[in-house]
């Protein structure tokens, strides 16, 4: 063997142990681990690569319908998630939605799927709109960190009591806080009218309660209409209609029975008039010269272009929206 | 196992459907040509079931036929093998070994393969149709107007087997890994030497952007590495100057196979204007067939978030800013010792080397890669996403297409080296 063909040996050599140093080690650590893997059946190999996650896929599988579509919807770090679990789920039809704003913006399709599959990146399950709504509202900051608590009271009313989304970013909620300054526990009666739903709370002596979504914290619905609060103890409250979605709230009033003077002020965009019954009867008020009988506990809305007069035993007031998505109230004397 | 013995089976089977030729070439023209089948066959609406049906009988008939023949007539008598032949051989069948065994017990975990192109796969096996409602947008497809000839081929084992389960088309990739090597091996052994084929062969399973990457190596599901083999048969072919008509059907296996199969196609069809002359027509045919069927199925689907290369390119001189990114991408990452050893190093002095020896195959071989990487080089620069982004996940797989060329190079050289 001569010097010149030796050149070629050694070039080629050094070069094949360059691939080697990288292929050689990593080739043994995945056939060690393919023998780790290899007493599992296929699915467990699966679940032992990939964790967690690949189970709840696998759960997910089996519980959800093989012929309906299944929205996906993912926070921005869960999207590689959710086109992993589109994978695993086919041939189930999923549409991934990225963010929970992308889904409901999507509202109005007749194809948006109604089965919901929430994605994280360490996991998937089976969920429903309001679930995902509450777990961002839970998750996102009130929009009034320091509540201007009202006069001790123990019962009044809320006049506009909601918890709703509207177009994408615009979520309405009521954030409120009630402190009991009592020695005694509270014990609050919450009314959810017109439907009549009843919740009681019990707020311990020198105690604050604070909900970022009063209504769906307290009733698990998303909806609105007005509350009445009957209390044990006088309590010091305050309860805001805020939106989320532009950071703003307006502090409700904690009215005590029918009003209707609302003052005539400008009003803007998406004008209703709202009158609330109160009582535990019937009643017949004139709005805008008209008699109008509401039904007990009802909660009824009219768009208006002005503000209107109203009069009889029934709470009225007015909200609109300013151009830069704001809410105002125009509440009665 | 099913899988198994239907990629087994059937790609070499229709490989040799076409006429006499070697086990790896075999495959990967049997890969390509059942794809490329179903492809057409679904393009006009013929049910995938039916084609998949005639293809199997015509593959299996002529397969068997030519088998047959082959036994009956004397055999083709090979160079003598050289005192290399068993070293590069061991070398060559032992990570192959272990990649089998690897590829039977784990299951795939790679992004694309299981984002995008097992997904096709699993989406045509459902729906036996390649514009059926899961390319309308009844499913989420991220990149829906990827051409689908291997997922044609994955289909294609899925139907068979019955089993939408990836475990089913594992087999696939590799098989065309070890059809790649093999046709290397074949190639190279004939264009330089039996010796030169082998270790040629041998590095390229042992290179790690090949063999153990998660992103584009064989346990993937990636088709960087089919698109490398149909590029390395369009080369072979070139570099002999051989049939036209097979040029051309590797040509159209690149259009069908993957974006960056189309570009590669037009710089063949220009270097091999140079080879065949007159008779380029014919790839030029079977190449623009092949693109006239990949869009008129893209314009009767929806796009996906994919990146429209040809409506991008105009842009250029718009980016120039990316210039200097584009431009450094390849040698940075050539360099990436963990990725390629001093592989490229091996290659940029093996082209020295090799164009002493033999300036048509060297000329050819730089003129491929060269051609290749500046087109890739010109996309970066076009590019909407982040440049240093798409650079740090598609280079090494974008280099991985020119791996034939590449070996053709060292083979050259180090044949020179010898002879000297």
């Amino acid at each position: 063997m001569n010097g010149r063909s030796l050149i070629p040996r050694v070039a080629g050599a050094l070069l094949f142990l360059s691939l080697a140093a990288t292929t050689l080690p990593r080739l043994v650590a995945f056939v060690n681990n393919a023998r780790m893997l290899l007493p599992l059946r296929y699915e467990a190999r699966r679940e032992k690569q990939m964790g967690p996650w690949y189970e709840s896929v696998e759960a997910l599988r089996r519980e959800l319908p093989a012929n309906e579509p299944v929205a996906l919807v993912a926070t921005p770090r869960g999207v590689e998630s959710a086109v992993f679990a589109n994978y695993y789920l086919y041939p189930i039809r999923t549409r991934l939605f990225v963010g929970r704003n992308n889904y409901r913006d999507a509202a109005n399709e007749p194809a948006l799927p109604k089965t919901i599959v929430a994605v994280y990146a360490n996991r998937v399950e089976r969920t429903t709109y309001d679930a995902l709504r509450d777990r961002d509202l839970r998750a996102g900051r009130r929009v009034v960190a320091t509540p201007q608590l009202s006069a001790p009271s123990k019962t009044f009313i809320l006049p506009i009591a909601a918890s709703l989304d509207g177009p994408a970013p615009e979520t309405f909620v009521i954030e409120a806080t009630i402190a009991n300054p009592n020695p005694a526990a509270a014990e609050v009666r919450a009314t959810f009218w017109p439907k009549g739903m009843v919740k009681t709370l019990t707020i311990a002596p020198g105690a604050t309660a604070a909900y970022y979504d009063f209504v769906h914290q307290l009733f698990g619905v998303t909806d609105r209409g007005w509350m009445q609060v009957d209390s044990s103890q006088p309590l010091r409250a305050a309860f805001y209609f805020a939106n989320r979605g532009h950071d703003d709230a307006t502090l409700l009033p904690n009215a005590t029975g029918p009003a209707t003077g609302i003052a005539v002020a400008p009003v803007y965009r998406d004008t209703k008039l709202f009158v609330l019954n109160p009582s535990e009867t019937p009643v017949t008020a004139i709005v805008a010269g008209n008699p109008v009988t509401f039904a007990p506990h009802a909660f009824i809305t009219w768009p208006v272009n002005s503000v209107p007069n109203v009069s009889g035993e029934v709470y009225a007031y007015v909200a609109t929206r300013q151009l830069n998505g704001r809410t105002d109230f125009l509440w009665p004397r | 196992m099913i899988g198994l013995f239907v990629t087994l089976i059937l790609f070499p089977l229709a490989g040799w459907s076409l006429g006499r030729r070697s086990l790896g070439e075999a495959f990967l023209f049997g890969a390509g040509l059942t794809g490329t089948l179903l492809f057409f066959a679904g393009l006009v609406h013929v049910p995938l079931v039916a084609a998949l049906a005639l293809i199997g009988v015509w593959v299996v008939g002529s397969g068997v036929w030519e088998l047959k023949r082959r036994r009956r007539e004397p055999r083709i008598q090979l160079p003598l093998p050289t005192p290399y032949a068993p070293l590069p051989t061991i070398l060559l069948v032992l990570p192959l070994v272990a990649l089998t065994f690897i590829t039977a017990i784990t299951p795939l975990s790679d992004f694309d393969g299981r984002a995008f192109w097992v997904l096709k796969a699993k989406g045509i096996a459902h729906e036996r149709s390649i514009d059926g409602p899961f390319f309308r947008g009844a499913t989420l497809d991220p990149r829906n107007h990827y051409p689908i000839l291997i997922p044609l081929d994955s289909a294609a084992i899925l139907g068979i087997a019955h089993d939408l389960d990836d475990r089913q088309i594992r087999w696939l990739y590799l098989g065309l890994l070890i059809a790649l090597a093999l046709l290397v091996r074949e190639r190279i052994g004939r264009l330089v030497s039996p010796a030169a084929g082998a270790w040629c062969a041998a590095l390229l399973v042992w290179i790690p952007q090949f063999v153990v990457e998660h992103e584009g190596g064989a346990l993937s599901a990636y088709n960087d590495i089919a698109l490398a083999a149909f590029a390395a048969g369009a080369f072979f072919e070139l570099v002999s100057a051989g049939s036209p008509i097979r040029f051309g059907l590797w040509l159209s296996f690149l259009v069908l196979t993957k974006s960056e199969g189309l570009p590669f196609a037009l710089v063949f069809l220009i270097i091999g204007a140079f080879v065949f002359r007159k008779r380029i027509a014919i790839p030029a045919i079977a190449a623009a067939v092949a693109t006239t069927a990949l869009f008129v199925w893209r314009a009767r689907i929806p796009a996906g978030d994919e990146e429209d290369i040809l409506r991008m390119l105009p842009t250029v001189f718009g980016k120039l800013h990316n210039l200097g990114h584009a431009l450094a991408a390849f040698p940075t990452h050539m360099f990436l010792f963990a990725r390629w050893g001093i592989f490229w190093i091996a290659v940029v002095i093996a082209a020295v080397l090799a164009w002493r020896v033999d300036r048509r195959a060297a000329r050819l071989a730089i003129a491929v890669i060269a051609a290749m990487l500046a087109v890739y080089i010109g996309v970066y620069i076009a590019t909407d996403w982040i440049v240093s982004d798409l650079i740090a996940v598609t280079a090494d797989r974008l280099l991985m297409h020119v791996i034939a060329p590449a070996l053709m190079l060292i083979a050259l050289a180090g044949y020179r080296t010898k002879s000297i």
